[in-house]
């Protein structure tokens, strides 16, 4: 197994700007699996699949449709999908949706071809407030301190590493 | 900290194609579409008017918003692992035209000698100008632009700007008209420069484009919020302004973007005294054409096909200047998309 890899959001940092939105429909014929969502009060919040260490998705799938690969993200085996929805049910997030066209369960696998190609996932390569960090976790924990260090003090909060690591790795907000 | 890359959809340049592409205008827009079409083979060289490529996303929005040096690496990168070559300081211009940020350009080239140099053209040159609001009193010393006020605090800081040049905003009070994401930029970096800032807004802090979420943050950093409120006249003495006299609006059947519309009430009048004002009501595209060679509409937006193609064969429009002010993710949605166009016309598939 390779080292688990995590995509990390902070809320605290989006901008709301759309761009992770733009490039991950881009890649995926107009369809994104990554959002923003607005709030009445203007907050931006980008959702997308946490790919959570423990993830209820993949324990509930009745027909283990749902797996990890070598980097970690939960994926999807199409083949397997009987489209039961358990998944959407359990997951926190309301992340996975149910494709008409490919006849199973969709949703952000960490951009699984660009990564066969050497290639990290677009809308972290691409937001250019830097509020999507790709990587081992020790390494999206430094960047994630480091970007928010320029944040305003709104948008800081003071955070032991390990309350830190907690939101990165279960998806869990810290704000 | 890591770079934008906005090559994303390849690791190296393939093997070359001869073709040869300019883009005019290095924000987000031609940034993104650059990283496409050196992903397809091409070779793409960027003009743009400003010292360093980056645009509104480098000169203009705050640091905390997007990092200067998130940018900068972005463009770094583009320059370095994928050849493109960089003419800063160059205005491409068909025709005359006076914008904001001028002052940074040092030649100037014609939009046509680009056309003949180049196998397509792509212009992103944004929108650096600024809607002027037309009531008395509005050409008063001490009425900065909310462009030229967040370039000329962020090019300081960056070192392109002369302190001299930017205000001394210490305990002055500057008023901001306006209640979109430049006005609230525009609070926020004068704010920490020490000013004592009010925001006037026509409508109320629930119809605020920028939100009340951000607008609350200002607040409780001390910023005034005056809403129903708008600009009547521009009070000044010996030239320069002492006071904006503002009416009271109140709020009416819904306009054509669904929002109430302010009307304002006779006999309101009241005065608020100010050192500096700044109208943030709006930007406006700056084609590098001014009414002939390509089409524009009546808001001076580039006019483009489902192609992203002008109404010259060969020359491709996108971002700001074809849609108006937008997210800068729209920006980049446009540059992608506008650059598979290119890529397909310079193969003749399009």
């Amino acid at each position: 197994m390779m080292e688990r890899k995590y995509l990390y959001l902070d809320y605290l940092t989006c901008i709301g700007c759309e761009t992770c939105e733009t490039v991950c429909a881009f890649i995926h014929d107009g369809s994104p699996n990554i959002r923003i969502y607005v709030t009445e009060n203007k907050q931006y919040v980008p959702i997308n699949c946490k790919h959570c260490d423990d993830a209820p998705c993949l324990r509930v799938c009745p027909t283990h449709a749902i797996y990890r690969d070598e980097d970690g993200a939960v994926r999807i085996h199409e083949d397997k999908c009987i489209g039961c929805l358990a998944c959407l049910q359990v997951c926190p997030y309301g992340v996975p949706f149910y494709s008409l066209k490919v006849k199973a369960i969709t949703k952000c696998d960490m951009c699984a071809e660009r990564r066969e190609e050497g290639l990290e996932p677009a809308c972290a390569l691409m937001c250019p407030a830097e509020a999507i960090q790709y990587g081992p976790l020790e390494m999206v924990l430094e960047l994630v301190k480091e970007r928010r260090a320029k944040n305003i003090p709104e948008h800081q909060r003071e955070l032991s590493d390990e309350e830190l690591k907690k939101s990165i790795v279960s998806g869990y907000s810290v704000l | 900290m890591r770079g934008m890359k906005f090559s994303f959809l390849c690791r190296s340049k393939p093997e070359r194609t001869g073709k040869r592409v300019a883009i005019i205008g290095a924000g987000p827009a031609g940034l993104t579409a650059a990283g496409y079409l050196v992903c397809k083979g091409h070779d793409v060289d960027i003009y743009d008017k400003m010292p360093e490529p980056g645009g509104l996303m480098l000169f203009v929005i705050p640091e905390f918003r997007i990092p200067v040096e998130r940018v900068r690496l972005g463009a770094k990168e583009l320059e370095e692992e994928f050849e493109v070559t960089y003419y800063p300081r160059t205005k491409v211009m068909e025709g005359e035209r006076e914008d904001e940020g001028d002052e940074f350009y040092e030649r100037i080239v014609k939009l046509s000698e680009l056309k003949e140099k180049y196998d397509a053209v792509l212009i992103a040159t944004g929108i650096w100008n600024v809607r002027r609001i037309g009531i008395p009193g509005d050409d008063l010393e001490g009425i900065l632009s909310p462009l030229e006020l967040l370039f000329w605090i962020k090019g300081h800081e960056l070192g392109y700007v002369p302190k001299e040049k930017v205000p001394d905003l210490e305990g002055k009070r500057v008023g901001i008209i306006g209640a979109g994401l430049t006005a609230v930029d525009v609070a926020f970096e004068c704010n920490r420069l020490g000013a004592e800032v009010e925001m006037f807004y026509r409508r109320t802090i629930r119809e605020a484009p920028a939100g009340a979420y951000e607008i609350n943050i200002l607040r409780n950093r001390g910023v005034k919020w005056f809403e129903l409120v708008t600009p009547k006249r521009v009070i000044g003495e010996n030239g320069r302004v002492k006071a904006i006299e503002l009416l009271r609006t109140r709020l009416g059947e819904p306009d054509e973007t669904g929002r109430r519309r302010p009307i304002p009430i006779p006999g309101s009048e009241f005065q608020v005294e100010l050192d500096y004002l700044v109208f943030a009501i709006g930007m406006a595209p700056t084609p590098p054409v001014n009414g002939s060679y390509i089409a524009t509409d009546r808001r001076a937006r580039i006019v483009v096909d489902s192609r992203h193609m002008t109404s010259v064969e060969g020359i491709f429009a996108a971002g700001d200047v074809v849609n108006g002010p937008t997210k800068v993710g729209r920006a980049i949605k446009d540059g992608l998309y506008a650059a598979v166009s290119i890529d397909r016309w310079l193969r003749g598939e399009l």
